[in-house]
Parts: C-alpha cells; structure tokens; sequence
C-alpha cells in the first residue's frame, strides 16, 4: 500500500457532513482530502483528532483512525497517539471556541513538545453548534444570544499566541482561497513538528457579514505577493499582529530543524539504555533488595 | 534478577515497577503528593525498556493523553492523588463511553478542597460511584499491603484490556509511602487483540471512529445497555474480598478496606487474645461491592463495625448488603488521620456494651 498514489475518494468516508449548506468547513474538509492525497498519506496510516464543536465532525467524514474525543482536549488525545505510534501521520482540527477557549491551555505546551502534528484551526469566531454563541475570537461589540448589549472583552489573537510559543509553523489561510489552503494544509502535513493551521472559515448561520467568503476575499493578501519571509520572525509578528483587521494569507513563519518529540524520546531511550542503570539488576539489588 | 527475589521498596515504587511488568510503557501524569515516586519512577525507568513517559500540563490534560494512548492500543496508565483524580473525572468517564482501557491509580490524600497530604480513604464514593458523568463503572481495585498492590496492578492491566473500561487502583497515602518487602511474580503479560484501536495495520481493516457520541437517544440507550451488559458481568465475576478469622462465625465484624483493614486486624488478633470473638471482612474490590460474600456472613453476625479513614463512605454499601436486621456502626477519622489499634478496640468494647 505504501508507495501508492492516493485519491481524494481515498479519503471520503461514506458519512455525509450534515453541515449546514454553505459552511466554510466543506471547503476546508475538501481541501484536507486533496492534502493528503497530495503527500500520499495512506489512509490507515493516518489518525486525525478532533474536540467538539461544528468542525469537530471532520474525522468522521474521513477514512482515518478518528477521535471525535472531548471539548478542547484535541492536542492532549493526538500526542497520545503520536507517541503510542509516532508511525502515524497525525491531524487535529477543530474550532476556535474547541482550541483558543475551553483548550488554550493546551496549545502552548503542545508547541513545547513539538510532536509531529498538524493542527487546522477552523476558525469562525463563533459558538455555531451550540447556536451564536460569543466566543473566544468574536469581535468586540458583536451582538450574540450571550451579549445581548454586545461583546465587551477583546478577542484572543491565536497568530501572536502560537508565534509566542515558540511554533515552527505558523500558518493562515481562508475558504475563500482553497487553492491556496490545500497547499498550507500539505505544507504542514509534511512539515517535521507541530503545525499550526487557522483556517478563516466563516459559519454562515452564526457568523457576521463582514466574515462570510465573500468579505474574506476582499481582505485578504497573499503573503507570497508581498515577498513575505517566514524565516523572518520579527516579520510574522507583525503580519500576526493584523489578526482579525487584514487576512494575510500563507505562511507566516517556518523553522526547521527544531527538536520533534518523537526524536527526543528516541534520544533519551537511547541514552538510559546506554546507561543500563536500569533497577532490574544492580541498582535495583542495591536499592531494594532486603539484606 | 531471581524471581523469589525479596525486595524492599516503597508502594508507589513497587506500583510504578508492576505496571511496566505488566507491559504498561506509556505514562502521563502530573506531580501531586503523596504519589510523586509514580511518575519520577516511571520517567526514569519507561525510557529504557523503550516505553514513553510524559508529564501532562495539567490532570485534564493526562486524562486525554490516557484516551489517545490507550485508543491506538497500548497499554496506559496514569497516576494521582485526590484532587488530581477529580479534575482527571473528565477523561474517566470519556473512557467508559468510549471503552477505552487504562490503569488509574489513585494514593488518596485528606480532603476536601486542598485538604492534606496524609493518609485517607475519602475518595471511596468518588471512585466507586463517581468518576466521572454518566451511567458508567469502573472496576476499583483496593490494596492492603504493598505487595498486594503489585498483584493487583498485573490484574488492573487485564481487566481493563478484558472489559475495554478503566480500571482503578486506589490505595491511600500510607500503602503509597510505607516500605514493605515485596517479590514480583513472573507472569507473562496476556495480550488481548484490539481490533478497534489505532495501531496502522492493516490497510483492509474498516475504519474506525472512537468516539462517545451517540445524538440519538435510542441509539445512545442501546450503547448504555450494552455497557452494562459489561458490568454485569463484572459485577458476577469480579467481585474480591479477604476474610480473617470469620471461620468461627464471630458475633462482631469489622468491615475494613486498603490500610484500615491492616490496622483492624492488629486490633483483631490483640482482641482475640483478651477472649473476643471478633473476625474481618476486607472488599478487595471496592466496586462491584462484594456483595455476595457479605450476605454470607450477615446471618451468624450479630453487630458489623465499618472502620473507615473517613467520615464512612463503605459503610453505606455494608449497609445496602446487610440491611435492617443487624446493627451497622461506624469509628472512622477524616483529614488525614488514621485510627489506631487502641482506638478500634475501645471501639468494639463499646459495642459489646
């Protein structure tokens, strides 16, 4: 199996999304399918983690090893997988109220840990499956079901929080560029670390106006256009810095060469066995045996 | 090393070495005392026999380490005290929805809230009737010594993989801490086929989605059932308990589990000694209650004592089982303290007045 080529059908489960009509999360999904058929990524080698929310049904419209595991807990359940079998391509995805809300705590330590992860953020600044609800990227003063007299804390801005971190790919895209996307998303598939995705992804039934596809495209700038560098880090802070105003597109920032976890592990298995001060003979007779 | 071999070592060490021989190498955890040599154990050790050891970034998030781990098919286990082992309830019930196996250890400490690092027993009710939301069970292994505590390790792994369901081992602070000599006994480890999981292999195999999800009542009423088809069946086979000198049907029993039925039986042989006839009865297996072997004995006993390091949490399923006919008293101390010898025995001696 290994050295085939694979097709988008590959990829599609014989579940149907019961998205409704329009969602941006229908492109994202079609171009994660082109993304992998792209790498080659055989579909049993392949896990893909989701938390809870509208986009969170993503593996389930695959052919991968899902997990459609616990609100926000999508990078804890993926690295679990990782390093029980690092042999695994791994994705997670989810929304933005599943990642930057209920899950923000994880995303910083997952970064520290740089496993081999790609993670796509669909992000539409809003809580679509539990109905309109304001959420942790909604802009201020948005009139939700739980703001009523509008939003009035500042959203989070995921660019400037993963950059901080210390990732080694950052990436931003929109449904309204698929092209584009698909490329992203094969990027950090085949990237060696940690990925990280936000995807502009906008919920038509929740969402604002000003963030539909339509009102993407016109804000939005590929980052290839402006002669961007990812090498640059200074740059992408600034370029992370118009998160939510200006839409740059493409990838921010990208390092390589940072310590993976599955090599790290390798390292230090290696190096305790070396050391062979394993208990089992004369540490252990040492330190345990009854005299 | 000999297998007869006898080896000093401290609870949580002997857990953290009977779990690797038990064939768990994959560890998540986060430090709360009194179970830290858990992990500092595991992260010394995981690493060379090839196993993986990860400190989470909190409890919530080793509970989720545990569900992905544990779903690609490995062995997992994670350890905690007390408070770590509520914020990790999130995960436990995950677990059981998604029949994930796992190995949970919990070295209770005082509470509530922060409570104390010492010694208790009350996270019985949490363990055995909580861990987590929903209709689910978890079977709850119950130490006394620590060489007990390594067999039961061995057998967690097994009934956990047997029933695709967590299953806990709760000891307190004291079988954590306390050196006892110990031998680990040479078993092979059993595999168990684990065709759900997400190991790669093979590429014909249908795949699989692990998910606790079912949106339609019917469908998720079916699923329960289907859970509790399992635990029925734990609750007809798994049930464990010890007795000691109950052979001569004495009139008063004490009811104990983990470290209190080992201060209890001091108390019994020194009671014994001074013309008492008194005898106790251990649940070794906190859940499934062992119900049946405790309606046996009700009939020839005339008063049972639950002992307890706690306010009583037992005592409740003692008294389920024996009912209005015999009295149920209860000693028990919280926070951290533990009953003495002396203490239980002015205990009985109040009974029999």
């Amino acid at each position: 199996m290994e050295g085939c080529v694979f097709t988008k059908k590959d990829y599609q489960s014989e579940l149907k999304p019961i998205w409704c009509p329009g969602c941006g999360d229908f492109g994202v999904l079609s171009c994660i399918y082109q993304a992998l058929a792209a790498v080659g990524v055989p579909p049993h080698r392949l896990a893909f983690l989701s938390g809870i929310g509208c986009s969170s049904r993503i593996p389930g419209y695959t052919t991968a090893y899902g997990f459609n595991s616990v609100h926000g807990r999508s990078l804890p359940m993926a690295i679990g997988v990782k390093v029980a079998n690092p042999e695994l391509t791994v994705l997670a995805a989810g929304g933005d109220g599943d990642g930057f809300s209920i899950g923000g705590g994880h995303i910083s330590h997952a970064v520290r840990r740089n496993p081999d992860i790609t993670y796509i953020v669909m992000d539409n600044h809003i809580y679509g499956l539990t109905k309109g609800q304001a959420g942790p990227t909604t802009v201020p003063g948005t009139i939700s079901v739980t703001t009523p007299y509008g939003l009035s804390e500042t959203p989070v801005n995921p660019l400037l929080q993963v950059l901080a971190s210390g990732c080694g790919f950052v990436a931003q895209g929109g449904t309204h560029d698929l092209k584009g996307l698909t490329k992203m998303i094969e990027e950090g598939i085949r990237y060696k670390g940690f990925a990280f995705i936000d995807v502009h992804s906008p919920c038509v039934t929740y969402g604002r106006e000003e963030d539909q596809s339509k009102e993407l495209k016109a804000k939005s700038e590929l980052l290839a256009d402006l002669n961007h560098d990812p090498s640059d880090k200074i740059a992408a802070y600034r370029i992370a810095e118009e998160y939510g105003k200006k839409l740059y597109c493409g990838v921010l920032y990208r390092k390589d060469g940072l310590t993976e976890l599955a090599t790290m592990h390798k390292q230090v298995q290696k190096n305790a066995k070396a050391a062979g001060d394993y208990p089992r003979d004369e540490v252990f007779k040492r330190n345990f045996l009854v005299h | 090393m000999a297998t007869a071999q006898r080896l000093l070592m401290k609870g949580t060490e002997a857990i953290a070495e009977a779990a690797i021989r038990a064939g768990c190498r994959h560890f998540f955890g986060y430090p709360i005392t009194p179970q830290n040599e858990i992990p500092e154990y595991m992260s010394k050790r995981l690493p060379q026999v090839g196993g993986v050891y990860l400190q989470a970034e909190s409890e919530v998030s080793a509970s989720n380490m545990l569900y992905g781990a544990g779903g690609s098919g490995v062995r997992v286990m994670t350890s905690s005290s007390s408070p770590g082992i509520a914020l990790m309830a999130e995960g436990f019930s995950y677990l059981c929805g998604s029949e994930i196996p796992a190995v949970v250890v919990n070295i209770m400490r005082g509470g509530p809230g922060l409570g104390d690092i010492q010694p208790s027993q009350g996270d019985y009710a949490m363990c055995t009737k909580g861990f987590g939301h929903g209709d689910k069970h978890a079977i709850v292994l119950a130490p006394s010594t620590v060489q007990e505590a390594v067999d039961l390790m061995a057998l967690a792994f097994d009934l956990a993989d047997q029933y695709r369901n967590p299953c806990v081992v709760m000891g307190d602070g004291l079988i954590g801490q306390m050196m006892e000599p110990v031998t680990f006994p040479e078993a092979p480890v059993k595999v168990y086929d684990k065709p759900w999981a997400a190991t790669g292999k093979p590429p014909t195999r249908k795949h699989n989605i692990i998910n606790s999800l079912y949106l339609d009542p019917e469908e998720l009423e079916r699923h329960v059932y289907h859970l509790f088809e399992k635990y029925e069946r734990m609750r007809a086979d798994e049930q464990r308990h010890e007795t000691f000198m109950l052979d001569d049907a004495p009139p008063v029993v004490i009811c104990a589990y983990g470290t209190m039925a080992r201060i209890a039986k001091t108390a019994i042989r020194e009671l014994r000694k001074t013309g008492v006839k008194i005898g106790l009865f251990r649940p070794i297996t906190a859940w499934p209650f062992p119900v049946e072997a405790l309606s046996g004995v009700v009939q020839s006993t005339k008063v049972f004592l639950a002992v307890e390091m706690s306010m009583g949490q037992m005592i409740e399923d003692v008294r389920m089982v024996v009912g209005r006919d015999r009295p149920v008293k209860f000693f028990g101390r919280p926070g951290g303290v533990i009953p003495t010898v002396e203490e239980i025995i002015h205990q009985v001696k109040l009974l029999s007045n």
